[in-house]
């Protein structure tokens, strides 16, 4: 296997895993270059070509890179900033305002200040044709192709670039979709076009219409991308599989992200879950949670066996309905801003300093206390050690700050309103575990915490004291998790099909059909891709519900189940399901249960990197001690001198007994007085409650 | 003793409350058969101390949630000493604090180290429960037992042991099978409540739970008192119309309020409101204290918790034998749909106090309810028809009206059927489902948009009710700025003939083929609108949502395309 580089483009750095074959990954980053962000790419490849020994050019660098992967934002910024393509829709006559309706919510009730989104596409280029199906996709009006003509005269004077075709019922009969689209393809063979069915071939017009939308809004602006990127990088002598990172976790290749460029909107953090699934089996775990804490965000999500999948999401308040990782993420960061409501409440954020002006102690500017500046009057950040020393904090400019807006106002000393905004800070965070794990119905303490991000080991045993999470793993990659995870992704492709049917009286025939169907448009997708049969799975979902009941439940299957029409199979799988999310089933009493949707989710099995294991080096962390520092301890509510540990110098076995801090170059590990830390065989940080000697032994014993 | 106050475990507290309602409301959503549970989301959650003192809500429909906490205040007197871990509680009935009586609510005490500390609740309006006609609405009904099944306190389960003989007996009265499912949903999300409850109470200990209780109550009073005190001290009042009890055309009542400020206090005093109606036109206590809250909560900071602080420093005097709180035993199920002449009234009142903080007129409620048989499915259907009854908001200064946003006791929180599903679970065929141009009232700011809505009737023999109001008066406009337009629902015959139904009616034998017409009007606007942005003006007529007669007549703007 050869070189694999993982590059994730973020906000404010571009992060690099380079991974060797011979030798352990190395981790780069370089300022991200917003307006074209395949400059930043192109800059950081240089560099790491530059910086090998000896040093090499990038074009014989980048034609020894067999594979890239690349996770990019540039699809999720045209759409929070609007600068997507100019777009219209032909959809049937009288439902061209669902998209702008939204079903009619208004997300804060009591708020009359709070006003709609503007739609993607303006309400004169959104035009009804006539032509009707009825509930079963049988036809009760012909499609006016004269309409459709109409619309396609009305878009070219426009101007406009990317066209979206949505019909009412289309789920059951795509005929007409196809028929519209045949026009559109003729007169307008440069505007980028989505078809629903093509996209998203089931059952609810609004999901429908908006996923479709969205599409063809960030369709062409991905394509741009991708052209651009794909042709520096053949410029500078790469000729490897370049691939794209999906909001499902898995990876695709450029030919199908230009097709479906929306599977890229939600996709910035999705690459994390799976990277924190394999440290997680370092200690012999299937399941983990996974944090991730950066400047102005947290996002939280849950591992069982791989990523848990959600049907649909939003982007900017505009419903995604394509499957997705279940990532949760709420305005919580190093930038959070402290504050105190009018009822005299503390509270942390959503607002944040951002990189420009910053926390206080940054000293560019920033005058409001943040939870970096709380960090700093807490002692759990080193002012001269910060990003590796390469920015000095001012700790009286953050002890300033504090006292003016929280300490003073609240009537108490710098260091006890430091406290409590970093306690506030932790239980915003601690609920935001909790959307992704007891909403969901799983129970948080039986799983290991998989911390990532730059910020996040300060405060992950907080976290965890306040959910009796016994176990946190912080990887020594922590603060590019992304990266890493965008190596371990595979190829993943998921088809969605609507087919009503009573559960005890399916047309089982049809049904096998339409598996075997969805299995070969899977499989012939990634034969495209290059991945021989041997390396395909695929994996069946049934959308199920007791009758009259409106929401879904997904329910795993079995291809043997559909093969031998096993109905008490399925049957049980989804009781048992809907016991598990809801705290109840209705197996007892004989309730009739609906089929809606087929999904098929195919996987094309990549090769990963493997990481290097370290050997073993004993317990005696002495080597890697600092020196010590003054900081703050929760339970005796004081100061104290702490042990401070240098985490590159840590080695496999290396035990340190909380409260301690580690400090590494991107990331700082705060262990609290409740915890003891032990570096494993991956190099990273295995943090466990005290006296829960045998949540790490195992991975010891192995050693010994 | 009293524990000592922690003001970082106070936000901690307040936080953990809301995680815990919201936690329970998305149980509910998730597992309720009824659409108007899970799809419009009917329903409020919440957690109350010992005493039924608020602790949070998750308010989904506001005009529900003002009647929870005196419920809970009363099953504390009911039950006294008998009071059990592991009990059940239902009721509904609208003289004891009910609001509504389809609105049925579940309380389970919860109890740390054998002693009660809390209890959480859910309440919900149920797709049917008993009474002369299915769903409730009976617009001929004089009194409540032609309403609905009564439930005052009732056990259903005592000790966790299930009652089968009163379960049996309460849904015995109901007609539809659905309604014990979703109580079962209701008591599911209740166990949620108190499992997460007692995690609390179990990390920081009872003492603390009940300090920090009483300092988050006052730290919320504090804030509402804050709110309040910057409206100018005085007595202003305000009225609103109701039109048609559902039994005398051409009748009209209304709704008086005088709201006085005073000492960071507020009153809403409908001491001189019409007395009760002889039809289902009339308010309850709950219902009625409900409306008033969610309008004035409107116009102070949204942010502001929902907790027994935020109601202390809110007074209500709402008289007996009111068409805002009925005498036993008058009809009352159409009481809920008082709120929005009765938020007319009290925005009339402080408009001329608090210009900066009001809207304009909202669209008020004009509901239909069509049942019948999908013959291709072979099973009856019942529709409420979500998407048709949608108007606009009113426009405040500085903000323009919501767009298809619902009456003002819903605020946008009741959505639409997805059309779909609407077509799947109905046999009606939808024409259109488009924003009404020109229903806006005009205005600098101008009032939220309308919609027009037309179906097919796809079944045989199909009834049809009808519940609400806002066709004889529009939404009104403030500052100068303009009225919005009124509901209209009417029904044409495949021979050609055209109903109107009454805005409170039952019509039977409604054929297959039938064409539904309903408009939802519009909210009222706010300033004069000579002074709209041009720019938006050019936008809105390029769009179709105003047209540029009414561009020109209205806004005196020439830009418009012809």
């Amino acid at each position: 296997m050869g070189l694999k580089i993982g590059i994730d483009v973020g906000g404010t750095f571009t992060d690099f895993l380079v991974a060797w074959e011979d030798r352990e990954p190395e981790i780069f980053k370089v300022l991200s270059t917003s307006d074209n962000p395949s400059v930043g790419v192109i800059n950081g490849l240089s560099e790491i070509a530059e910086k090998q020994q000896p040093s090499m050019n990038l074009n014989t660098f980048l034609s020894s890179v067999e594979t890239i992967v690349h996770g990019t934002t540039v699809t999720t910024n045209a759409t929070l900033t609007r600068n997507g393509a100019r777009s219209g829709l032909i959809t049937t006559e009288g439902v061209r305002d669902a998209l702008e309706m939204r079903r009619g919510i208004r997300e804060e009730q009591y708020n009359n200040r709070y006003t709609n989104v503007e739609p993607l596409v303006s309400r004169y280029l959104r035009v009804g044709v006539k032509g009707r199906l009825r509930r079963d996709g049988a036809e009760v009006e012909a499609l006016s192709l004269a309409d459709v003509e109409k619309a396609i005269e009305l878009f070219k004077e426009e101007g406009v670039e990317a066209v979206s075709i949505c019909f009412m019922n289309a789920f059951a009969n795509a005929q007409h979709e196809h028929a519209a689209a045949e026009l559109v393809r003729e007169k307008m063979p440069a505007a980028y076009l989505t078809v629903s069915t093509d996209l998203l071939p089931s059952i609810r017009f609004y999901p429908r219409v908006s996923t479709t939308v969205l599409n063809s809004y960030i369709g062409p602006i991905l394509n741009d991308y991708l052209e651009q990127l794909t042709g520096r990088l053949s410029d500078n002598g790469f000729n490897g599989l370049l691939l794209i990172m999906q909001s499902n976790g898995g990876v695709m290749t450029p030919e199908v992200a230009r097709k479906t460029a929306a599977l890229t909107l939600l996709s910035g953090p999705a690459a994390g879950p799976g990277a924190g699934l394999v440290y997680a089996k370092a200690h012999g775990q299937d399941n983990c949670i996974v944090v991730d804490m950066g400047g102005t965000s947290f996002e939280a999500a849950l591992v069982t066996g791989s990523p848990v999948l959600v049907n649909e999401g939003l982007i900017d308040r505009h419903r995604i309905a394509l499957p997705m990782l279940a990532i949760h993420t709420i305005g919580a960061g190093g930038g959070s801003i402290g504050w105190i409501d009018e009822g005299g409440l503390l509270r942390m954020g959503p607002q944040s300093a951002g990189a420009v002006p910053g926390p206080a102690s940054y000293g560019q500017g920033g005058r409001l206390p943040a939870c970096t500046d709380a960090n700093l009057v807490l002692g759990f950040l080193n002012p001269d050690f910060f990003a590796g020393g390469t920015m000095k904090l001012d700790i009286e400019a953050a002890r300033a700050a504090i006292k003016e807006h929280i300490a003073d106002p609240m009537g108490m000393d710098v260091e006890t309103a430091a406290a409590g905004m970093y306690r506030v800070t932790c239980n915003n965070m601690a609920q935001g575990v909790r959307e992704v794990t007891i909403k969901r119905g799983f129970d948080p303490r039986e799983f290991p915490m998989v911390v990532a991000g730059g910020a996040g080991p300060i405060h992950s045993c907080m976290i965890c004291e306040e959910l009796q999470i016994p176990f946190q793993i912080v990887p020594r990659e922590s603060s590019i998790l992304c990266a890493v995870g965008m190596l371990m992704g595979d190829l993943k492709h998921d088809f969605v099909r609507t087919f009503f049917a009573r559960l005890d009286n399916i047309d089982w025939p049809a049904l096998q059909g339409l598996v075997t169907s969805m299995v070969d448009e899977g499989g012939a997708l990634l034969s495209e891709e290059s991945i021989p049969a041997e390396r395909q799975r695929f994996q069946v979902k049934l959308d199920c519900r007791y009758q009259k009941q409106y929401h879904e439940v997904s329910v795993v299957v079995e291809r043997e189940w559909i093969d031998h029409a096993d109905t008490a199979a399925v049957l049980a799988a989804f009781h048992a399901e809907h016991n598990r999310l809801y705290g109840y089933s209705l197996e007892d009493q004989d309730v009739p249960v609906d089929l809606i949707n087929v999904r098929l989710q195919a996987v094309g099995v990549t090769e990963k990197p493997d990481f290097r294991e370290q050997v073993y080096a004993g317990a005696d962390a002495s080597a890697a001690l600092k020196g010590e520092r003054d900081m703050y301890i929760f339970s005796e509510k004081a100061f104290k001198p702490v042990p401070v540990y240098d985490g590159h110098a840590m080695r496999f076995g290396n035990r340190v007994n909380g409260p301690a801090m580690i400090e590494q170059v991107t990331t700082a590990i705060l262990v609290s007085d409740n915890y003891d830390c032990v570096v494993d065989k991956f190099g990273s940080f295995a943090v466990f409650e005290k006296g829960r000697e045998e949540l790490v032994s195992s991975v010891l014993k192995e050693a010994e | 003793m009293m524990s000592q106050i922690d003001p970082i475990l106070l936000s901690v507290y307040a936080r953990t409350f809301k995680s815990i309602t919201d936690e329970m409301s998305m149980s509910v959503e998730q597992t309720a058969r009824s659409p108007i549970l899970c799809e419009a989301k009917d329903f409020v959650t919440g957690l109350y101390d010992a005493k039924g003192h608020m602790l949070e809500q998750k308010e989904n429909l506001p005009i529900l949630a003002f009647s929870l906490a005196p419920v809970c205040k009363y099953l504390v007197e009911y039950f006294g000493d008998d009071i059990h871990e592991g009990d059940v509680i239902f009721h509904n009935d609208v003289f004891s604090m009910g609001n509504q009586n389809n609105d049925v609510a579940v309380y389970k005490p919860i109890f740390f180290k054998g002693e009660l500390v809390a209890w959480s609740a859910v309440k919900g309006h149920q797709a049917d429960i008993g009474g002369n006609v299915a769903g409730g609405y009976n617009p001929r009904a004089t009194e409540v037992w032609q309403e609905a099944l009564r439930i005052p306190p009732v056990k259903v389960f005592d000790r966790g042991v299930i009652r089968k003989d009163v379960w049996d007996l309460i849904f015995a009265n109901i007609r539809l099978e659905i309604v014990q499912h979703d109580m079962r949903a209701q008591i599911g999300a209740c166990t949620v409540g108190e499992r997460r409850l007692l995690d609390l109470l179990n990390k920081y200990g009872l003492e603390s739970f009940e300090s920090h209780k009483l300092a988050l109550f006052d730290a919320t009073r504090k804030m509402m008192e804050a709110e309040i005190a910057t409206i100018p001290e005085g007595s202003y009042s305000g009225e609103g119309y109701v039109y048609f009890d559902g039994h005398n055309e051409g009748t009209k009542f209304t709704i008086r309020v005088t709201v006085t400020v005073k000492d960071k206090h507020i009153c809403f005093d409908y001491s001189d409101t019409d007395a009760q109606t002889n039809g289902f036109v009339n308010g309850t206590y709950t219902s009625s204290a409900s409306a008033s809250i969610l309008t004035f909560l409107q116009m102070v900071n949204p942010d502001i918790p929902h907790n027994e602080g935020m109601v202390g420093p809110i007074e209500m005097i709402i008289p007996e034998g009111t068409i805002l709180n009925a005498s036993y035993p008058k009809a009352t199920t159409f009481g809920n749909h008082l709120c929005p002449p009765n938020a007319d009234a009290i925005i009339r009142a402080l408009a001329p106090v608090i210009p900066d903080r009001v809207t304009a007129g909202w669209n008020n409620l004009l509901a239909s309810l069509t049942t019948g048989l999908d013959e291709d499915k072979g099973e009856d259907y019942v529709d409420i028809g979500f998407m048709g009854l949608k108007g606009g908001s009113g426009a405040m200064n500085g903000t323009d009206g919501y767009d298809h946003i619902g009456m003002i006791d819903a605020s946008g929180g009741i959505l639409d059927q997805d059309y779909e599903m609407f077509e799947q679970q109905t046999p009606h065929l939808l024409k259109k489902h488009e924003y009404l141009a020109d229903s806006a009232g005009a205005g600098q700011w101008r009032g939220g948009l309308g919609v027009e809505t037309e179906f097919i009737i796809g079944s045989e023999d199909t009834q049809l009710v009808t519940f609400g109001d806002g066709d004889f008066e529009p939404a009104f406009g403030l500052f100068g700025g303009g009225d919005g337009t009124l509901n209209i629902i009417s029904l044409t015959y495949p021979d050609g003939s055209e109903v109107v139904p009454n805005n409170k009616d039952l019509i039977i034998g409604v054929p297959r083929g039938t064409i539904y017409y309903q408009a939802a009007g519009g909210g009222g606007g706010y300033g004069d609108p000579a002074n709209r942005d041009r720019e938006t003006l050019t936008r809105e007529v390029r769009n179709g949502v105003i047209s540029s007669k009414a561009a020109k007549d209205l806004y005196g703007f020439e830009g418009g395309e012809s």
